[in-house]
């Protein structure tokens, strides 16, 4: 009963129906390779901001400096980011 | 106010600042450059530094080294009280209560004045605010007219049941040094129940104040060893250490300085600490061993914030070094004012 049922439901994928699934999965992946790696970046940035603004806080000088060691783990999101890009073009 | 939460931000944040002002001591250079300064070219220095505001404040009512102390102690004072706003969570626990090492002081401080009579500007001139009991507060201590009223105005004070059932039967001088013990025994206790109590970072804190204890105890060690005093360690000793008290007391029967250095080097597990040890078998004055030791303490807990970066080891590392930096500008203006040679002071530095 069981092969029957499974043999009527694959003969009612049609090619169109199959095209959308992968188009659904590609931006799934997408969105997977985006989220997760903004997650990655927001931990990373939470850390370094934190030590960022301490440093800031006790010596403005170095304000230039901690900026832009702050923003490297934006180089993670950017990579998530292209293979988003990749997957969906 | 609510506890701070927001996981480990506040802890980098608070560690930040602590690395970021002990760059900001001052360097072994700069203390060389200094030796060869007079009083007046310290002063001057002095200002350029952190210490500009307090030197600035204070400079029309004190000149000289009355300067100079009275500045460093309000620095020293500003900073522990502005540490203490700036530390999350547990952590501002912790370090008010190791700060309470300060309320000891004072206290002990102001119940020796008011035994010598000496007049409450001069008291006040010597202590250091930053423990628990801040300025007002002692303010109000040193105007009470006897040292039994100084001991009731510390009523609800973590200080007070050890300060009054020691002196019951009022305040002597010969009684200072019992409670002086007294009261560094109970401070330690307190700070090692607390770190035992499973408060966050307590595990830390615990591995300091061990560490921390052996060193005071040594240090006892060598003191009693030096004055060849026929008294009994034990009243010195703080229990808790790595060292047992019992043992310590044992060594101290121990006439030979290679014999005594050979049982210590087998209680001690300390790695830094059996380094120092070996180097103290041949002859040194108590000062240089003090200094020795105090060097040790401090590179360890450099080690130690290393190892733990966000956690209380960086917050006490600078508090000792900050203190130390302290005691060494003091030594200097101390030293200057006395004209003793560079090389004489040189000894008293910690650098």
């Amino acid at each position: 009963m069981a092969d029957a049922a499974t043999a009527v439901a694959t003969t009612e994928m049609t090619v169109e129906m199959i095209k959308a699934s992968q188009i659904g999965m590609k931006a799934l992946g997408a969105s997977i390779a985006v989220g997760s790696t903004g997650i990655a970046t927001g931990l990373a940035e939470m850390a370094i901001g934190s030590a960022a603004v301490g440093a800031t806080a006790e010596n403005k000088d170095v304000f230039g400096l901690v900026l832009l060691l702050t923003v490297i783990p934006e180089t993670i999101v950017i990579f998530g980011l292209v293979v988003a890009l990749l997957l969906l073009f | 106010m609510a506890e701070v939460r927001g996981g480990p931000v506040p802890y980098i944040y608070v560690c930040t600042r602590m690395r970021v002002r002990k760059s900001k001591l001052i360097p072994r250079e700069e203390y060389l450059r200094m030796l060869n300064m007079g009083l007046s070219e310290i002063t001057r220095f002095i200002e350029e530094t952190q210490y500009k505001k307090e030197i600035d404040e204070l400079a029309t009512v004190f000149h000289g080294i009355d300067l100079i102390e009275i500045a460093l102690s309000w620095n020293l004072a500003k900073e522990y009280q502005n540490i203490q706003k700036i530390t999350p969570g547990t952590l501002k626990d912790l370090t008010r209560a190791y700060l309470r090492r300060w309320d000891i002081q004072n206290i002990l401080t102001i119940i020796r004045g008011k035994l010598h009579n000496e007049r409450p500007g001069k008291i006040k001139e010597v202590l250091v605010p930053a423990g628990e009991l801040d300025k007002a507060f002692l303010d109000r201590m040193i105007e009470e007219p006897t040292p039994e009223r100084i001991i009731e105005s510390l009523k609800g004070k973590a200080e007070y049941p050890l300060l009054s059932r020691l002196f019951e039967g009022g305040v002597r001088e010969e009684l200072l040094p019992k409670a002086e013990n007294e009261l560094y025994k109970q401070f330690y206790a307190d700070l090692i129940a607390m770190a035992r109590s499973g408060i966050k970072g307590g595990r830390q804190f615990l591995n300091y104040i061990t560490f921390d204890i052996d060193i005071t105890n040594i240090r006892n060690m060598f003191r009693f060893r030096a004055d060849q005093s026929s008294e009994d360690i034990t009243i010195a000793i703080i229990p808790d250490g790595t060292i047992p008290p019992h043992e310590i007391k044992r060594i101290m029967q121990i006439r030979d300085q290679n014999e005594f250095i050979d049982e210590l080097v087998r209680l001690v597990r300390v790695r830094v600490l059996l380094d120092l040890l070996e180097t103290l078998r041949k002859e040194k004055s108590i000062r240089e061993i003090e200094i020795d030791l105090i060097k040790v303490q401090l590179a360890e807990m450099e080690t130690m914030s290393k190892l733990h970066p966000f956690s209380i080891h960086p917050i006490l590392a600078y508090l000792e070094m900050k203190k130390y930096e302290i005691f060494n500008l003091r030594a200097l203006a101390r030293g200057k004012e006395s004209n003793l040679s560079s090389d004489r002071i040189k000894g008293y530095l910690v650098m």
